[in-house]
C-alpha cells in the first residue's frame, strides 16, 4: 500500500497495463462510511472511480457498460456520470460516490478516504 | 395553476392513465425534457407505483420488501408536479371532448391522454381454474399472496414454462418448495432463445430438482387430500427420463403464468386504431393525434407495417422516453434494440435483439455449462444475442446492433477478443 499523504491511504488496483480501455475493476473496501466496494474505470484514457452498487438494485457497477464518461449499469440500464456519479438515467434516481483516483509509475491507485460528489474524478492513464 | 399552453406550443394539461413503469417513466421524461403544465397519473392500485421485475424473484423470495420495489419514493410524484389518483379506474376516453371519464362521474380535462394500461394476466380456460389456490402473478398483492403461501415443503405447481414461469419455479426452488412446472413445450422460449440455449434452462429447471412435466392442464380438481388436482393431456414426462409420465399433478397451490393479454378496451372505445395493439408511430403517437399509447398496450407500426408488441421492461422505459419526446415535440431518443433479462437460481439470462432471426451463431463458451453468451449474425450484422452470465457480450452486442456493424461469426466465436474491441474502428 502506498500512502500519499499521512493518514490517506491509496489502495493498489492495478497495474495500467492490466486495466484496458473500456473494463473495470471490482476493489472491496472497508471502513466506516465506504460503500463495499468502488468500481475504478478506465474510459477514455482516464480512470475513474465510483462507489461499485448502483443506488437502484444494487448490482454492481464495474460489470457494467463503461464508455463516454458514463457508465451503464448491468441490470436495469441506468446510467452514471464517472466523473462526478450523477445519476443520467432512471430508473436509478440519487448519485453515487466518486473517489479519487491516480496513476503514479504505471500503477492506478484508489484513495477511499476521498469519498465526494463533486467535480474531482478522473486521473490521466497510459 | 399553471396557464394552458398557445395552441401551437406543448400542452397544458396531460393525463397519464396507468401508473406502471412505462407512465412513470414517461412523467419523468416529461417533466426533465421542461414540461411546465398540468400532469396527472391515474393507477388502479391502491398501491404507490412498483416495478414488477422483483416480484418473481426478489420479493418472492423474502429479499425485499413492497416499500423497497417502488418505482419512486412518494415524495417525488409532489416533488415534480404530479398529481397522482391512485385506485382509481377510468371508464372512457373522449378524444373529441378532450376529457379522461373516471368512475364516480369525475372528469379530468385533458389536452394529451397517454394510454399506460398494460395487461392483464391469461386466464386458465379450463374447467376448475377459478379454485382458490390456483393463482395469477402479474400486481403486488399477487407476489405477496404467492409469498405468504410458498411455504417450505410446499408442493407447487407451475403452469407454463415462459418468463414468469421460470422465475416463480427458480424462487419457489430457493423456498424450498417441491416444484412441478408443466408446458406443452420440449424447450419453452425456443422461438427467443434458439434450441439449444431453450434446452439448456429446461435442464437448469431438472438439475434444481424441479419435475417437468409436458403437456397441457384440462382440469383443475379439489384434491382429497387438500390441494389441487392437475389434469394434464399429453404429459409425457420429461423426455431425458427425469420426470414421470403422470397424467394429473397434485399441488398445494398452482400458479399460471401463460402470459398476459393487453388491456385494450380503452383503446378501442376511444375509437384508437387497435390490431392487435394499439397501433402507434415511433414517438408512440396513436391514429388520434392527442393520444399516445405506451408500454405492453403499444405496437409500434414502422415502414414495413406493424411490428412485434414488446411486453418488457425496458422497452416500457424506452416508450416512455419516446412519448415524452413526442408530446413536447423534441426529437425522438435513438432507437435500441429490444433486451430483456430474467434470473434463475442466481444466474442472469439475458437477450438483445432478435436471436432466431439468426443465419449463423458464434458460441462463446456452452450453455449449460457456466457463462456463456451466444452471439447471432445474418447477413454480416449482429441481428441479436442470447447470454447468461455475461453482461459486457450483452452490451457490446446490443451496441454492434445499434451502431450496424459489420461482422464475422469466426471473428464473434474467438473469445480472446472482448466483442468490446470489435465496437472500434
Amino acid at each position: 500500500m502506498w500512502q500519499q499523504t499521512p493518514g490517506e491511504a491509496g489502495i493498489l488496483v492495478g497495474p495500467v497495463r492490466d486495466i484496458p480501455e473500456g473494463s473495470a475493476v471490482r476493489v472491496p473496501v472497508q471502513g466506516p462510511g465506504l460503500p463495499a466496494a468502488i468500481a475504478v474505470f478506465h474510459d477514455s484514457g482516464e480512470f475513474f472511480a465510483i462507489d461499485d452498487t448502483c443506488t437502484h438494485r444494487n448490482a454492481s457497477l464495474a460489470d457494467g457498460w463503461a464508455e463516454d464518461g458514463e457508465v451503464e449499469c448491468p441490470l436495469h440500464g441506468g446510467r452514471f456520470c464517472l466523473r462526478t456519479g450523477a445519476a443520467l438515467e432512471p430508473p436509478p434516481l440519487r448519485p453515487v460516490a466518486v473517489f479519487r483516483v491516480e496513476v503514479r509509475d504505471d500503477s492506478v491507485y484508489v484513495f477511499p478516504g476521498a469519498a465526494t460528489s463533486g467535480d474531482t474524478g478522473g486521473a490521466a492513464g497510459g | 395553476m399553471p396557464p394552458v399552453a398557445d395552441h401551437d406550443g406543448p400542452p397544458g394539461r396531460v393525463v397519464v392513465v396507468g401508473a406502471g413503469l412505462a407512465g412513470v417513466t414517461f412523467c419523468d421524461r416529461l417533466r426533465a425534457g421542461g414540461y411546465g403544465g398540468r400532469l396527472v397519473l391515474i393507477g388502479a392500485e391502491e398501491h404507490l407505483p412498483y416495478d414488477r421485475p422483483p416480484l418473481s424473484k426478489e420479493l418472492l423470495q423474502g429479499k425485499t420488501s413492497a416499500a423497497e420495489v417502488l418505482l419512486r419514493p412518494e415524495q417525488w410524484y409532489a416533488g415534480s408536479g404530479i398529481e397522482l389518483r391512485l385506485g382509481s379506474s377510468v371508464e372512457r376516453v373522449d378524444t373529441a371532448a378532450g376529457a379522461v371519464l373516471l368512475d364516480g362521474g369525475l372528469v379530468e380535462p385533458a389536452d394529451v391522454v397517454v394510454l399506460a394500461t398494460g395487461g392483464v394476466p391469461r386466464a386458465l380456460p379450463v374447467p376448475g381454474a377459478g379454485h382458490p389456490a390456483v393463482q395469477t402473478l402479474r400486481t403486488l398483492a399477487d407476489a405477496e399472496q404467492l409469498r405468504d403461501r410458498l411455504t417450505g415443503g410446499c408442493r407447487l405447481g407451475v403452469i407454463g414454462a415462459g418468463l414468469i414461469g421460470a422465475e416463480v419455479t427458480a424462487s419457489a426452488v430457493a423456498l424450498g418448495c417441491e416444484v412441478t412446472l408443466i408446458d406443452p413445450g420440449e424447450r419453452p422460449i425456443e422461438g427467443v432463445v434458439g434450441a439449444r440455449v431453450a434446452a439448456a434452462l429446461q435442464a437448469q429447471h431438472r438439475d434444481n430438482g424441479v419435475r417437468l412435466v409436458r403437456g397441457t392442464v384440462t382440469t383443475v380438481t379439489t384434491s382429497p387430500g387438500g390441494g389441487v388436482r392437475l389434469e394434464v393431456r399429453g404429459a409425457t414426462g420429461d423426455p431425458a427420463g427425469a420426470g414421470d409420465p403422470a397424467g394429473a399433478v397434485e399441488c398445494d397451490v398452482a400458479v399460471v403464468g401463460t402470459g398476459i393479454e393487453p388491456e385494450l378496451s380503452l383503446a378501442a372505445t376511444a375509437g384508437l386504431a387497435v390490431s392487435g395493439g394499439v397501433l402507434v408511430d415511433f414517438a408512440q403517437r396513436t391514429s388520434c393525434p392527442s393520444v399516445f399509447a405506451v408500454g405492453d398496450i403499444a405496437r409500434r407500426v414502422g415502414p414495413a407495417g406493424p411490428q412485434r408488441r414488446l411486453e418488457h421492461w425496458d422497452s416500457a422505459q424506452q416508450q416512455g422516453g419516446a412519448a415524452a419526446a413526442g408530446v413536447l415535440g423534441l426529437p425522438l431518443p435513438a432507437e435500441r434494440a429490444p433486451w430483456f433479462w430474467s434470473e434463475r437460481y442466481g444466474t442472469s439470462l439475458e437477450v438483445v435483439g432478435r436471436f432466431t432471426d439468426a443465419e449463423a451463431v458464434a458460441w462463446r463458451g456452452q450453455p449449460g455449462a457456466g457463462p456463456f453468451s451466444a452471439v447471432g449474425v445474418r447477413a454480416g450484422r449482429c441481428v441479436g444475442a442470447v447470454a447468461v452470465d455475461r453482461p459486457a457480450d450483452i452490451g457490446a452486442a446490443r451496441r454492434l446492433i445499434d451502431r450496424d456493424r459489420p461482422v464475422e461469426v469466426d471473428v464473434l466465436a474467438d473469445e480472446s477478443v472482448p466483442l468490446r474491441a470489435l465496437l472500434r474502428g
